[in-house]
């Protein structure tokens, strides 16, 4: 059974009296420990389907089932629930809350669960040393480069040990270089800890990566690797001459 | 100490260590809003303590002054006081003195009778032949008035004499009759029978009116009264100082119980009504000045957090999408106002301690408009006001952050995150 299982899930927003589609019909399997790239042009609705998949926004119409459960529908405390023990977010702009030093940013996904203080202050540690944050624990966000930034989000998205990650064109704010290193460290992670990565991006070198890419033009999905990465690559092609 | 507290509470509460952080990260802003609050809360504070002072310097004035904290007269004679005033008189011998003694909480008795009569001046310079003038006199006994009424001597003119050979003139009397100190003055008044006496008695001095329309009075010594209305070893009135005027009510009541129905015994509240009346006004006027205060400063800290939601708005959709529970994001804005409001009543607390202790070394002194000496009035606070205020300092800006917290916690998450 897929982790992740979309069916006929659409979404459209509302722009003053006109209806802008956004997703049309989107079908989207997700094996657990996959890594996984949603690709495509802006505006194409990877950000729409990323929210949905995050329970952060309803979906108009369709199944969305995470681990066999329905989650269509649910309430919003119940949808901040299920957020919280199940999904991990990395965000573009790096989203750390700026009063908090890095160490209580990665735990602050744990802050209002009732858990063992000294095993999460472990199990924090643990991460950080994982992607390398050790050193910067006590430090505030702002002391922080981008990509030290990026690591303390993947830190807390992982804290809660959730069923998937998903991260909104987590390099897009980065430099090649740095991008690359928090690429690896994403691959290292779902390598090591099994951990789902669901992300989406312009870059190609991203898609290369991946184990799958999956084509998004609007509103809808092109499954199969090898026929997305074709298309992306002519697409690409094309935007390179 | 507010903030030591909030500081020890943090470290239990991550919330409340988020929401402390929060506060000091627009500095400027929240040194602004603090200011607000310091000031509203000292201004209410002061005025509330000047108020006090002032109040109790009436207070003092009237009991101090003029009435005693209780008097104790004839059942009837209030009522009857313009058409009889020496008919209800009684005994103010050691039996009934003794009954009085024994009350607890009693601290002085000063015997008085109040009545009218008329007096002539010997002849003066440019006044050859003086006018008998009407005047209200009180009798006093001039060692045992001083230990109810310490204050009434302060109304009297410097090197004023009262004993049992002087009597002390209203300055308006004293003033018409050109009186000098030391010069003869006869007394004559009705007894309560109708017939006509007199005294030979000497200027001892003047005094100021105690209330405005106090023209023609005078305090005579109650001996001269006693021979002049020939009440040997009677009063119409006995006046009492107490050790402890909170206590004035309880002790009034057990006086009445030990004097029984032959006696009133009224208390200086209901003895002056309208002293009650007067700082119900001024109390009601402070409450409505501070009430605008209040509210003017809690504005402010209603607007300070609402800027800082909208600000914060992305965060708040961080936060939410991690997976803070609505009822959290409304608390921990409701606790950055909580905070707020304590550091800005801690402020206010020391300001308003400041000024109105250093008002109190000082004393304010002034002529209050109708009043006919300057009075001093040393500002206090009491404990039950200042902890009322420091709570509605605390407990408005948390009310008047309700709006913004809950404008917070129904963000969108999505939205929110897109900084909507
Ligand atoms: N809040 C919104 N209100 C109205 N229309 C929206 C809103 N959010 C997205 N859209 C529209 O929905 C469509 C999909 O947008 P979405 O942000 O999901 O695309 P995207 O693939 O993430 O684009 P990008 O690569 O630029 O981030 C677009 O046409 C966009 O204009
Ligand atoms: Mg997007």
């Amino acid at each position: 059974m897929a982790l992740i299982s979309l069916k006929g899930i659409t979404k459209s927003y509302q722009l003053g009296r006109t209806s802008v589609p956004a997703l049309r019909g989107v079908e989207l399997d997700v094996e657990a420990g996959e890594f996984t790239v949603v690709m495509g042009p802006s505006g194409s609705g990877k950000t729409t389907l990323l929210n949905i998949i995050g329970l952060l926004d309803r979906a108009d119409a369709g199944s969305f089932k995470l681990d066999g459960e329905e989650l269509a529908g649910r309430d919003f405390n119940d949808m901040a629930a299920l957020r919280n023990r199940k999904i991990g977010f990395i965000f573009q702009s790096f989203n750390l809350i700026p009063v908090l030093d890095v160490r209580e940013n990665i735990e602050f996904p744990c802050l209002l669960r009732k858990e063992d203080r000294t095993a999460l202050r472990k199990r924090v540690e643990l991460l950080a040393e994982e992607v390398g944050l050790t050193s910067v624990l006590k430090h505030r966000p702002d002391e922080l480069s981008g990509g030290q930034r990026q690591r303390v989000a993947i830190a807390r998205a992982l804290v809660t040990q959730p069923e998937i990650v998903l991260a909104d064109e987590p390099t897009a704010n980065l430099d090649s270089g740095t991008s690359e290193q928090i690429l690896q460290l994403m691959e290292r992670l779902n390598a090591s800890r099994g951990v789902t990565f669901l992300f989406s991006t312009h870059d190609p070198r991203i898609m290369k990566r991946a184990r799958r890419v999956v084509l998004m033009a609007d509103g809808k999905l092109v499954d199969g690797t090898a026929a997305a990465k074709a298309e992306v690559q002519g697409v690409s092609g094309l935007d390179h001459s | 100490m507010a903030l030591r507290l909030l500081l020890v509470a943090s470290v239990m509460n991550p919330l409340l260590s988020m929401a402390l952080r929060n506060v000091l990260r627009n500095r400027r802003r929240t040194l602004i809003t603090l200011a607000a609050v310091t000031i509203g809360v000292a201004a209410v504070g002061t005025i509330r303590g000047v108020l006090n002072g002032l109040q109790q310097s009436i207070v003092r004035g009237s009991i101090e002054g003029t009435l005693g904290a209780i008097q104790v007269h004839r059942t009837g004679y209030l009522a009857n006081v313009l058409s009889t005033p020496l008919s209800l008189d009684f005994e103010a011998d050691e039996a009934l003195l003794g009954k009085v003694r024994s009350v607890k909480g009693v601290k002085a008795i000063a015997p008085r009778i109040q009545f009218a009569g008329s007096l002539t001046l010997s002849a003066t310079e440019g006044n050859d032949a003086p006018e008998a003038l009407f005047f209200g006199a009180l009798a006093v006994d001039p060692l045992l008035e001083p230990k109810v009424c310490p204050q009434r001597s302060t109304f009297f003119t410097d090197g004023t004499v009262l004993d049992d050979t002087h009597v002390v003139l209203g300055d308006a009397l004293a003033a018409a009759f050109g009186a000098k100190n030391g010069a003869e003055a006869i007394l004559l008044a009705p007894d309560r029978d109708g017939s006509l006496n007199g005294e030979l008695a000497f200027v001892g001095g003047a005094m100021r009116a105690i209330m405005p329309g106090e023209m023609k009075i005078a305090v005579v010594p109650l001996s001269l009264a006693q021979r002049l209305l020939r009440m040997d070893g009677r009063v119409t009135e006995l006046a009492i100082a107490v050790d402890d005027l909170t206590q004035v009510v309880a002790i009034a009541e057990q006086l009445r119980v030990v004097l029984g129905p032959a006696y009133e015994v009224h208390t200086w509240e209901e003895l002056a009504p309208e002293r009650k009346t007067i700082m119900g006004i001024q109390n009601g006027v402070s409450a409505v000045v501070s009430g605008v205060f209040m509210m003017l400063m809690l504005l402010g800290v209603a607007n300070t957090m609402l800027m800082s939601v909208l600000e914060r708005t992305r965060e708040v959709g961080t936060m939410m999408a991690v997976g803070l529970t609505r009822g959290s994001v409304l608390w921990l804005f409701l606790l950055e106002a909580l905070v707020l409001g304590a550091m800005g009543a801690g402020g206010g607390f020391l300001l308003m301690s400041v000024i109105t202790l250093g008002l109190a070394s000082k004393g304010i002194h002034f002529t209050p408009p109708s009043a006919t000496m300057a009075i001093e009035v040393i500002p206090f606070l009491t404990p039950g006001f200042t902890v009322v205020v420091l709570f509605i300092a605390m407990g408005g800006a948390v009310l008047f952050a309700l709006y913004p917290a809950f404008r917070a916690s129904r963000l969108r998450p999505v939205q929110a995150l897109a900084g909507r």
